[in-house]
C-alpha cells in the first residue's frame, strides 16, 4: 500500500512538473539554506583549526597572572617541571616582556621588548636577515645586545644597516644596545608579535628591567608529531591541578580552535534557526498545494471511496503524497545547499566539510513537515462523503 | 426458499433542503434473493439512484434498517462500511467513473489494493483475468481517454467484479452508450448473472427492463406494486 501510494504520489508529481517544482521551492530554499549554513559552518570551523594549527607551529604560550601561587610557581625552574610531567614537549622557554621607547639619532619608535633565551629564534623558526642571534654567552654574562623585528629596524634605521650600531633603550634611563641581529618578517602568532618587537638576553632583561615576581611567559614548543590539542590539553590539565585554573591564562591551538568553534557554532545555530523558518514557511505553501490537490481531486476520492477505500487509506495516500513532496524538496535542497557549500569553500579556500548529520536532520525534519502540513488535507479528503465527492464536478 | 441477499425495511432517504423536505426515499420495503437479476425502473427523480447508493453502502439512509448477506448496515463505521463497499458489491455508474491518470489494468487493481493483504503479482493476475472475462484482454494499458464508451463501461465491470463480490450494482449502465453497445453489456450482465451472481440495475430502457427477471418500480420514492 505504502508503495502503491507512493508510486501514485509520483505520478501526480509529474504530471504537473511545474506546479510541484513551484510548491516546493519553499522547501528547497529552506533545506539549502539550512544545509549550506550548516557546511559552511563546519568548514570555517575545521579550516580556522586547520589554519591555526599549521600557522601555530605547535606553540603554546603560558601567562601566569600575578598570584601568590602564580608566583611561587612560575619561575626559571618552571620549564623543567612542566617537560618532567607533560610528556612530548621539545622545549619551555621564559620569556619576559614589557614595553620600551627607542631611539637611534632623530628615529624613535615604541617596541616591546622581550628578554629571551638564546634559543629563541630557533625554536619559533624565526630566521635572522641580517647578523646573528645573540649566543648563550651574550646571556650568560649579561651583555647589552639586541636583536630588532623588521619593522623596528625599518623605523630606526631607514637606510639600513643596522647591525653593528647602536640604538638606545629607554626605560628609566637610557641605555645602549648593540645591535647584533635584524630579524626577518615573521606574521604574528598568538600572542606572539614579532616584527613589532626586539629581543635581548633574558638576563640582561632581569638586570636592567624590573625583575617581576615571576617569570612573564612561557613559550611551549610541543614536540614534532605531537598532537598540539591534545598535548596543550595536558599541558592545562598539569596546570589546573598545580596553581588551579586561575593563576594563569593559556594560549593554544586548542583553545583558539574551541574558540573558532563556539563562535561559528553559535552563528551558525543563530541562522539555521532563521532558515528553519523559511521551512515553516515552505511546510504552508505544501499545505496550500495539498489542499488544492484535494479539491481538485474530489471526484478521483469519491471514486476511491466507493471501491472500498477507507478514510484511513485516503489519509494515507495524502500524507503519503506530501511526505514526498517535502522529501523530494528535501532531497533537492540537502544537494542544492551542498552544491552552494562547494561553491564557496572553493571560491575562498576553505576545505569542504560535508556533515552527513545535516543531512538526515533535513530529510528528517522535511518529512515531518510533510507529515505535519499534510495532516489537514488529508484528514479533509479522508472525511469527504463518497456520494457528494463522486457527484462533485 | 433462497436467500436475501439484499434486504431493507422501510428505508427513508430525505433530504433537508432549507425548510422544507426532499423525500427521495419514503419508506421502502424489499428483498432481494440471490442470483436473482432485477431492474429497477421509474421516471427521473423517482430515487432509484438514492436506493441504489444506500443498498452499495455509498449513502447511509435516514431511518430503516438495511441488510447485505444478512448484516445489517445501521451503526457501521466509514471503514466498515468501505469493507462491506471493496467485498460484498461491485458499483458500476453511468458515467463509468474510471480514474484517468491511469490505465485499463491499474484501474480495476484498484479494488483488490484496498482489500488488503493481496500481492501485487496476484493483483495483477486477477485484473488481467477480469479485464479477459469482459472481453478487454488487448485493452489493458490504455488509458480511459484511449477507449470508446463500452469498453469504459466493461473496464468498470471488470472493476466491479475483481473482488469476487456477490453483488452487482449499476445505475443506468447502459444510460451512456448507444443502443448496440447497452445491448451487449446487458448480455455482459445476463452471463454475470447466469453463474449466480445477483445483479440490480437501474434502467430507463423499457426493452431492457423487460429481460430482466424481476422489476421494481419507484414513483416519488415509494415502490409501485
Ligand atoms: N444530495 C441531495 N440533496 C437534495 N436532494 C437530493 C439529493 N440527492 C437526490 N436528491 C433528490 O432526491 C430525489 C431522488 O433523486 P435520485 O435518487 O437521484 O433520482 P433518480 O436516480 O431516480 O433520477 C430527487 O428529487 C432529487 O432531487
Ligand atoms: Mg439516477
Amino acid at each position: 500500500m505504502l508503495w502503491e501510494n507512493i508510486r501514485l504520489a509520483l505520478k501526480d508529481m509529474m504530471a504537473s512538473k511545474l506546479r510541484t517544482l513551484l510548491s516546493l521551492l519553499g522547501i528547497v530554499i529552506g533545506v539549502a539554506s539550512v544545509i549550506a549554513i550548516l557546511t559552511l559552518g563546519e568548514s570555517a570551523t575545521k579550516s580556522i583549526t586547520q589554519s591555526i594549527v599549521e600557522g601555530g607551529l605547535e606553540m603554546v604560550t603560558i601567562f601566569p597572572n600575578r598570584s601568590e601561587k602564580a608566583s611561587t610557581e612560575f619561575t626559571e625552574d618552571f620549564g623543567e617541571k612542566l617537560m618532567a610531567n607533560v610528556k612530548e614537549l621539545k622545549t619551555v622557554l621564559p620569556v619576559n616582556s614589557s614595553s620600551a621607547t627607542l631611539r637611534n639619532g632623530q628615529n624613535t619608535t615604541s617596541a616591546s621588548i622581550s628578554g629571551v633565551l638564546s634559543t629563541y629564534a630557533d625554536i619559533l623558526d624565526y630566521k635572522v636577515a641580517s647578523g646573528a642571534f645573540f649566543s648563550l654567552t651574550d646571556n650568560l654574562t649579561s651583555r647589552q645586545v639586541v636583536a630588532l623585528g623588521s619593522t623596528i629596524a625599518e623605523n630606526l634605521f631607514p637606510d639600513g644597516n643596522a647591525v653593528g650600531q647602536y640604538v638606545s633603550i629607554q626605560r628609566n634611563q637610557a641605555k645602549s644596545y648593540l645591535v647584533v641581529a635584524v630579524m626577518e618578517s615573521k606574521d604574528a602568532s598568538f600572542n606572539l608579535s614579532f616584527n613589532n618587537g626586539i629581543f635581548i638576553p633574558y638576563n640582561t632583561y632581569a638586570q636592567r628591567f624590573i625583575k617581576p615576581a615571576n617569570v612573564g611567559s612561557y613559550v611551549v614548543r610541543i614536540a614534532d608529531g605531537a598532537d598540539p590539542l591534545v598535548v596543550s590539553d595536558q599541558i592545562s590539565a598539569y596546570l589546573d591541578s598545580l596553581v588551579g585554573s586561575d593563576a594563569y591564562n593559556l594560549f593554544s591551538p586548542a583553545s583558539l580552535a574551541e574558540m573558532a568553534e563556539q563562535i561559528t557554532g553559535t552563528f551558525s545555530t543563530f541562522l539555521s534557526a532563521i532558515a528553519a523558518i523559511s521551512l515553516l514557511v515552505g511546510g504552508i505553501g505544501i499545505m496550500n498545494i495539498m489542499l488544492v490537490s484535494v479539491a481538485e481531486r474530489t471526484k478521483e476520492i469519491g471514486v476511491r471511496k466507493a471501491m472500498g477505500a477507507s478514510p484511513n487509506t485516503i489519509r494515507g495516500q495524502f500524507i503519503t503524497e506530501a511526505v514526498v513532496l517535502t522529501f523530494t524538496g528535501g532531497f533537492i535542497g540537502i544537494a542544492l545547499g551542498t552544491l552552494l557549500s562547494w561553491l564557496v569553500t572553493d571560491l575562498v579556500d576553505w576545505h569542504l566539510h560535508i556533515s552527513y548529520g545535516s543531512f538526515l536532520f533535513a530529510a528528517g525534519f522535511s518529512t515531518l513537515v510533510g507529515v505535519f502540513f499534510g495532516w489537514y488535507p488529508a484528514m479533509k479528503a479522508s472525511k469527504l462523503d463518497p456520494i457528494e465527492a463522486l457527484n462533485y464536478e | 426458499m433462497a436467500k436475501s441477499v439484499i434486504s431493507l425495511y422501510d428505508v427513508r432517504r430525505y433530504y433537508m433542503m432549507g425548510d422544507f423536505i426532499v423525500k427521495a426515499l419514503d419508506g421502502v420495503s424489499l428483498a432481494i434473493e440471490e442470483g436473482e437479476f432485477t431492474a429497477i425502473m421509474g421516471p427521473s427523480g423517482s430515487g432509484k439512484s438514492t436506493l441504489m447508493n444506500l443498498i452499495g453502502c455509498l449513502d447511509t439512509p435516514t431511518d430503516g434498517i438495511i441488510q447485505i448477506d444478512g448484516e445489517g448496515t445501521m451503526g457501521m463505521s466509514e471503514a466498515e462500511l468501505a469493507f462491506v463497499r471493496n467485498q460484498k458489491v461491485g458499483f458500476i455508474f453511468q458515467q463509468f467513473n474510471l480514474l484517468g491518470k491511469i490505465n485499463a489494468l491499474e484501474n480495476v487493481m484498484t479494488p483488490l489494493l484496498y482489500a488488503g493483504g493481496v500481492g501485487i503479482r496476484e493483483r495483477r493476475e486477477r485484473a488481467k483475468f477480469a479485464l479477459e472475462r469482459v472481453g478487454l484482454a488487448d485493452r489493458m494499458h490504455h488509458r480511459p481517454n484511449e477507449l470508446s464508451g463500452g469498453q469504459k463501461q466493461r473496464v468498470a465491470i471488470a472493476r466491479a467484479l475483481v473482488n469476487n463480490p456477490s453483488i452487482l450494482l449499476a445505475d443506468e449502465p447502459t444510460g451512456a452508450l448507444d443502443t448496440t453497445t447497452g445491448r451487449q453489456i446487458l448480455e455482459l450482465f445476463e452471463e454475470i448473472n447466469s453463474e449466480g451472481r445477483t445483479v440490480v440495475l437501474v434502467t430507463h430502457d423499457r426493452e431492457i427492463g423487460m429481460r430482466c427477471r424481476r422489476q421494481i418500480r419507484l414513483r416519488d420514492g415509494k415502490l409501485e406494486a
